[in-house]
């Protein structure tokens, strides 16, 4: 996103993301506390990104192609913070990304993440993205890069919902 | 693969309430079973109002949730009789807009920010007119207690906590005085972060954090600290121990607690001395009406001892009118008549003949104070104690 600076980046292979449920919960509270410790109320904004980080990184644990770096990076742009993902995807990722932004960009997006939190069966895999996008207000980005690649970012603005 | 089991779940029968807390990001709704199946198990038992606490819990995704409120969703459509309250906290910033669509689902549902009721009486002090006793109080003090600290383990370099910060100035002056590398400042009053927040930007002072929390319960990870400070504020809890597990908590292995407390029956002066120590004895007695311990400051070496610290140190110290201008201290007697009997005293709904002999005590103590060969004091006890390396 321009106009912001990088804070924070941790990098490593999508296998050893996905090896461990447990990594989406251990970096997102510890890059959202790193991160947060210069805002109005660091707890009170860390506890909020954290959620919202880990619903990114649950989404992105659960859909990703098979190998390639897996990169997470906070940047600051003012009062926002930038999450961006940069990810292997494979065809069923894309797939699935595609359907994201599509269902993102309506008009009835919050209708949507309220039907999602509690349609019946299994968990709607996009109700992460949902919940970030409405609840949190975040401004998603789905970009691909290559063919092979995507950069999935959420600018979110929580200092006000946080002080 | 790791299963994390960082949650707790409790049920209470006798309040019919169910307690969620610490930490729930499962990846399966299996992770939980025992989450889900203890709740069902509440649910089918209960009758009239039945409360889900989640103040306390500080990570949900979206599994659980849905876990809690499907589960909640089908008890609530079968059983239209049962009120289900979820208690959540403003200390947590998500938990109210979590659930608040379920309210919004289900009649029956509602959902409550707690924050209020672990503190009695608090909101006479965190009413932002309180701002004024905490300045002049802290300057007062602070006389005595730049001279103690370094006795109680304070040292340039460590890492320090002071919970309970009220308006955050005794942290500015610890950093003034004792150069810690950092502090993190907390308290339940947003009035006065805000306050000590405006004061740290106004005066450029960087590496204090203020934050919002529940003493409580705090939203920090164990072994935080090498110092953490809880002054004037175990007193005006109804459960001081609960405060002093969490510091304990947050303290590093090795590292000391430093606590103050008063005793306000001790408060003392002379000429009118007799008057002084009824209206003294009243506070202490006023208080304990809103379930706060004023008495507490010669309490303070059992209560560090019962919450596992080693190493207890405690001295006390008396502020008095002739440590610098009287008039300090009078104006500090003053606001505590302001708020003792103008506020505290008359909602308690004593007389107006009482009211009036309690603020005599008050005025005869300003007297004593300003009196040119008066005296008066109000006692403070410091104490301090190590966790077990």
């Amino acid at each position: 996103m321009s106009g912001s600076h990088p804070l924070v980046e941790i990098s490593m292979g999508i296998e050893a993301f996905a090896s461990e449920w447990l990594h989406c919960d251990r970096i997102s509270s510890y890059l959202a506390r790193m991160v947060s410790h210069n805002r109005t109320d660091s707890l009170l904004y860390a506890n909020l990104l954290s959620s919202a980080l880990n619903e990114l990184l649950e989404t992105a644990f659960a859909h990703h192609g098979p190998q390639g770096d897996f990169s997470c990076r906070i940047s600051r742009a003012g009062e926002a913070d930038v999450i961006e993902l940069d990810l292997p995807c494979d065809e069923g990722a894309m797939a699935f990304y595609s359907e994201a932004s599509r269902r993102l960009k309506r008009p009835d997006v919050a209708d949507l993440y309220q039907s999602a939190l509690f349609a019946p069966g299994g968990v709607d895999p996009h109700l992460g993205l949902l919940e970030v996008a409405v609840d949190y207000r975040a401004r998603i980005s789905i970009v691909t890069e290559g063919g092979n690649r995507l950069k999935l970012a959420a600018e979110i603005a929580l200092e006000g919902a946080a002080a | 693969m790791t299963i994390d089991r960082s949650y707790q779940a409790s049920f209470n029968e006798n309040n019919q309430e169910f307690v969620i807390s610490g930490k729930l990001r499962p990846r399966s709704e299996d992770e939980i079973k025992p989450l889900h199946d203890a709740l069902s198990a509440a649910l089918a038992q209960v009758r009239g109002t039945f409360y889900l606490n989640v103040k306390r819990l500080a990570r949900l995704n979206n599994v659980a949730f849905r876990v809690i409120a499907g589960l909640v969703s089908q008890v609530s459509g079968k059983r239209t009789d049962l009120r289900i309250e979820v208690i959540t906290s403003s200390v947590m910033g998500w938990s109210t807009r979590k659930f608040l669509p379920l309210a919004r689902r289900l009649p029956n549902v509602t959902v409550n920010e707690y924050d209020k009721d672990f503190y009695p009486g608090q909101s006479f002090l965190e009413d932002g007119g309180f701002i004024p006793i905490l300045r002049n109080q802290t300057r007062l003090t602070w006389r005595h207690e730049r001279k103690l600290l370094a006795r109680h383990g304070l040292a340039p370099g460590m890492s320090m906590a002071d919970i309970c910060c009220g308006i955050g100035d005794f942290a500015v002056l610890v950093q003034k005085e004792f150069k810690p590398a950092n502090i993190l400042a907390l308290d339940h009053s947003r009035t006065s972060l805000d306050y000590a927040r405006k004061v740290a930007a106004d005066f450029a002072i960087a590496d204090i954090e203020y934050v919002y929390g529940d003493a409580s319960e705090m939203v920090i990870e164990d072994n935080q600290f090498d110092f953490v400070t809880c002054r004037h504020s175990l007193q005006i809890f109804d459960r001081p121990e609960l405060i002093l597990k969490e510091l304990f908590r947050i303290c590093k292995p090795g590292g000391r607690v430093y606590i103050t407390n008063e005793k306000n029956s001790h408060c003392l002066g002379e000429p009118r001395g007799e008057s002084i120590q009824w209206t003294y004895t009243e506070v202490a007695k006023l208080f304990a009406d809103f379930r706060m311990d004023v008495e507490l400051g010669p309490k303070s070496r059992r209560y560090l001892a019962d919450a596992g610290f080693e190493d207890i140190r405690v001295d006390s110290f008396m502020v008095t009118n002739l440590d610098g201008d009287p008039q300090d201290f009078a104006d500090m007697i003053q606001a505590w008549e302001n708020v003792y009997a103008g506020e505290m005293a008359r909602d308690r709904g004593d007389t107006p003949e009482f009211i009036e002999r309690f603020r005599r005590g008050f005025q005869d103590h300003i007297y004593a104070a300003l009196h040119p060969k008066g005296y008066a004091g109000w006692p403070i006890w410091a104490a301090s104690a190590r966790k077990p390396a």
